[in-house]
């Protein structure tokens, strides 16, 4: 397996992609704190933006040692597409910042973890100057036994928290047990930590937690990304044309289906549905509530989000998606795409380098492209942003001063952008030791393979950026595509905010995901959504909005 | 057993009486002792009533084997030998019991530094969230997938095991039986997780049949995600996954049946059939009263890995019961209180069920769970 060079973690993001994700994409790029009024920073609940924000938030100091091939624009991540010299490699951490402590790290893990001493974990805790113990837990199953650990009294010095696992009462341990890191970040304390200065304002704004600055944040772009896959090279060899409406779609799904010879069009594409039909976004709630003309509305309660559904329904009906992703968890999309039985799937935007990778050498002929997301009725689609940040390091508010100072001297060092020596240990390992250069290409090899994988990178993450030495041709397809669909995002009312809803409202929209799923498959009507929304308004859901309301009236919209 | 015990009570040295004699025997015996004996002139009615009383107690004494030290002191090593199981069961059984006490709580793990010490901080919202329950419809589907289930279970799964040990019984050879045996247990060792991927690699919409059925130009099927079957499904599953495991006790009372029973039997002229019919199924009596009466106490408890590994296929509707209700809404939804709540309800069912049956089982002249 050839190493994954993206900053952000394609292969932990990839896991929002087991979540609710539903929407994200790209607009204007303006400052969120610009927009943004006064707040109620210190609650357990609510947000903090404005002044309140600003007195917190790191100063942003630009990182200017190594210059990106694409630029980002309209959202998207910055690119990085040309061969990789080692000879050339900056250096972003002068010495170690690290006082020698042992600093315990709870984090997801996909895939199996390596054991502790090993010579990559060995590399990095001398570059650092402390040792870090690493506690991974399954990161498929990591919810389940996240609330048990920030319940007890024995937590380790560090958790880490993806967004997607902040459900239920997660935030409110948050703010109860974890240290604000303020004192030591907020203002020109950053510059400290060059790297971690450099990491974008919207994914810091995104980690203050009940008024405080709580969270060591991996940034992400905000651009959709969850792309629609298609088998190219059987696009080609068929003639087959991409749609461009959501009609063509089910049209040309027909043509393609041929169940006898096992092949389907697509799998499930619900996000794909949500996308095309302009829903506001699902990977938060907060993220679901926009302003209409002076009403906020939520997700579930507008047109489009039927309409998707009832489309993605369609498909169903029409039997042209694949059996297994009817029956949801089993079997792996990707690999139903990769064998040719079916011609579309959605998946996070890391899959384009993944299998295009994994299928070098198994399929000289697979090609896999991501479509650009159709206007449903054939028009321009809506897109909206997704969070600018999307997994987070906490520390535990027990943990003595200099174990933070040695977690922020850790971080400092995971946080180095693309093209510094800091970003080669961190994501390829040691030289020699875990990958080699190959045709200039650093390629891991089989250590690296064990030891290299998503450890250190949970920790914090320089500005998001996509870079395959390997596959560059795919590092610039992707950043384009983001650029493209950056186009047409738009940002609604609470984008970038860390909102912390009342304990009471917490649970009110859990059943609507499962419900969606019930829908599209034909065990449910879409009047079962219509009564189910109406539930969800007498339940709460009005009093929600006003809470939002009044939380937009007070902080301000990043619409602007 | 009771009854060793007093026998061996009533010759126990310790067990003297006011009369200066052991009685033998039981307690009854020794009371009878002293309202048969010859009235005293000198000895008024309330001090024989006096007398009897003091006569019965230090029977029952006798009868129970001494006073509580000396027992201590005979049985030590029983003692002793328990002691560890008793310390596991309180640990792991009694003492989590008193965390339901969330149940009348809003409770909030973080509340405090520790998620023990929370509860003493939680605010008390007395019967709230059972109310909750009761109003949810979710809960009263969960309900009824459970039982529905619960009937299935009973009706398709609980004979299996025992027709199939009847049929392992009556092979001869011991090569043909211990291979059959092996073959049917080995189901029971695989997880649940690779028995339904079989499944849905079989019996799922791009299954090997509904693959075949295609190739042939016949319609394909998925029996995979019909929520109408699903239950009739989820059974299949548990028979092929675990009857054969389910035999073992079964065989293991035909193996205490004497030789001798089958041979008399078949002396007088009984076939096979009769020698079924009034030899082996009154000797598996007792066992089957007593797994029916172990299986209505978990009622309640139909599955959970494997309903909670399907549920996504064919929806809550048809799939929820109560464990993985409890789960979704405890764990997913960290709505701690609301899922003791529930699972405390699905506690006192359970008992009262477990109560009922093996209350059943004693009318039926069976031993239960339990005598008193």
């Amino acid at each position: 397996m050839t190493p994954n060079t993206s900053a952000s973690g394609p292969s932990r993001r990839s896991f929002l992609a087991s979540t609710a994700v539903a929407t994200a994409a790209v607009a204007g790029g303006m400052p969120l704190l610009a927009a943004c009024g006064g707040s109620d920073g210190g609650k357990k609940e609510g947000t903090t933006s404005g002044k309140d924000a600003k007195k917190i938030l790191p100063t942003f100091v630009a990182q200017n040692v190594v210059t990106p091939d694409i630029a980002s624009k309209n959202g998207s991540s910055l690119g990085f597409t040309g061969k990789l010299s080692l000879a050339d490699l900056k250096t972003s951490v002068s010495g170690k910042l690290g006082k020698g402590s042992t600093i315990k790290i709870m984090s997801p893990f996909w895939g199996t973890p390596p054991k502790g001493d090993n010579p990559y974990y060995e590399a990095m805790n001398a570059k650092i100057g402390a040792k870090v113990v690493w506690q991974n837990q399954d990161g498929n199953t990591y919810d389940e036994k996240l609330g048990a650990v920030l319940a007890s009294s024995d937590m380790p010095d560090v958790v880490v928290i993806p967004g997607w696992n902040m459900g239920g009462k997660i935030p409110s341990a948050i703010i109860s047990k974890m240290a604000d890191l303020g004192p030591y970040l907020s203002g020109d304390k950053v510059k400290e930590y060059p790297n971690l200065a450099a990491v974008p304002t919207d994914a810091w704004q995104r980690s203050i937690f009940g008024g405080k600055l709580r969270g060591l944040p991996m940034p992400s772009s905000y651009v959709a990304n969850i792309v629609p896959y298609y088998r190219k090279d059987i696009f080609d060899k068929k003639g087959y044309e991409l749609p461009t409406s959501a009609a063509e779609f089910l049209a040309l799904a027909k043509e393609i289906t041929n169940a006898r010879a096992k092949v389907w069009a697509c799998d499930d594409m619900k996000w794909t549905a949500f996308n095309s039909f302009g829903v506001l976004s699902g990977s938060e709630k907060s993220l679901g509530w926009n302003s209409v003309g002076g009403k906020l509305v939520y997700r579930v309660e507008t047109d489009e989000y039927l309409e998707a559904l009832e489309w993605t329904r369609k498909l169903y009906a029409a039997g042209v998606v694949h059996p297994d992703a009817k029956a949801q968890n089993q079997g792996d999309s990707s690999l139903r795409f990769a064998s040719g039985e079916v011609l579309f799937y959605n998946n996070d935007i890391s899959h384009w380098w993944a299998k295009t990778a994994e299928q070098a050498a198994q399929n000289k002929d697979f090609r896999i492209a991501g479509m650009d997301i159709f206007g449903h009725d054939g028009g321009d689609p809506t897109l909206w942003a997704g969070a600018p940040a999307s997994i987070f390091a906490f520390v535990n508010k027990k943990a003595s001063k200099a174990v933070i100072q040695d977690v922020l001297a850790a971080a400092n060092v995971t946080a180095a952008p693309y093209g510094t020596e800091e970003y080669m240990l961190t994501n390829y390992g040691v030289e020699g030791t875990h990958y080699t250069l190959k045709d200039g290409t650093p390629t891991k090899n089989d250590k690296g393979n064990q030891e290299v994988l998503n450890a250190f990178v949970m920790l914090a993450s320089p500005a998001s950026t996509i870079a395959h030495p390997d596959l560059p041709e795919v590092a610039k397809a992707q950043v384009e595509w983001q650029q493209r669909m950056g186009a047409f995002t738009k940002k609604s009312s609470f984008y970038g905010l860390q909102i912390i809803e009342p304990a009471r409202y917490t649970n009110l929209s859990n059943d609507f995901e499962q419900l969606e799923d019930d829908i599209v498959r034909g065990r449910k009507k879409i009047s079962d959504m219509q009564q189910a929304v109406s539930d969800w308004k007498s339940q709460g859901g009005d009093k929600l909005r006003d809470w939002y309301g009044k939380l937009l009236d007070d902080s301000g919209s990043a619409q602007g | 057993m009771a009854h060793g015990t007093t026998s061996r009570g009533g010759t126990s040295p310790q067990g003297s009486t006011p009369h200066g004699s052991t009685p033998r025997g039981t307690a009854s015996r020794g009371a009878t002792s002293v309202t048969d004996a010859p009235p005293d002139a000198g000895v008024s009615e309330a001090e024989r009533r006096t007398l009897r009383k003091a006569s019965r107690r230090a029977s029952r004494k006798a009868a129970n084997g001494g006073t509580f030290k000396a027992r201590l002191k005979r049985d030590r090593t029983l003692v002793l030998m328990t002691l560890p199981a008793v310390l596991l069961v309180l640990v792991f059984n009694y003492i989590p019991i008193l965390g339901n006490v969330v149940a009348f709580q809003e409770y909030d793990p973080y509340i405090s530094d520790n998620g023990f010490v929370a509860i003493f901080h939680s605010p008390w919202v007395g019967f709230e969230q059972f109310s909750r329950l009761f109003e949810d419809s979710a809960f009263w589907d969960a309900v009824q997938n459970t039982l529905v289930l619960f009937g299935l279970q009973l009706l398709l799964f609980f004979p299996v095991p025992v027709l199939l040990a009847l049929l392992i019984n009556s092979v001869i050879r011991p090569r043909v039986r211990a291979v059959s045996q092996a073959i049917l247990y080995l189901p029971h060792f695989f997880s649940w997780v690779l028995v339904i991927t079989v499944f849905q690699q079989i019996f799922g919409g791009a299954g090997i049949i509904a693959q075949t059925l295609r190739e042939h130009g016949h319609e394909g099927f998925d029996l995979m995600t019909d929520p109408g079957i699903f239950k009739f499904l989820v059974t299949a599953e548990g028979v092929w996954k675990d009857a054969g495991w389910g035999v073992i006790v079964f065989l293991a009372a035909l193996a205490s049946v004497s030789p001798d029973l089958y041979e008399a039997s078949a002396m007088d002229g009984a076939g096979r059939w009769r020698r079924m019919w009034h030899v082996t199924l009154p000797a598996l009596r007792p066992v089957i009263a007593l797994l029916l009466v172990l299986r209505v106490g978990d009622a309640l408890t139909v599955g959970f890995e494997q309903i909670l590994l399907q549920r996504d296929a064919v929806g809550p509707g048809a799939a929820e019961v109560l464990d993985t209700y409890v789960w979704w809404n405890g764990v997913r939804n960290q709505d701690f209180s609301y899922a003791a709540a529930a699972g405390l309800i699905k506690g006192v069912v359970s008992l009262g069920l477990v109560l009922a049956a093996n209350k059943i089982a004693h009318l039926m002249g069976e031993q239960g769970v339990y005598k008193k």
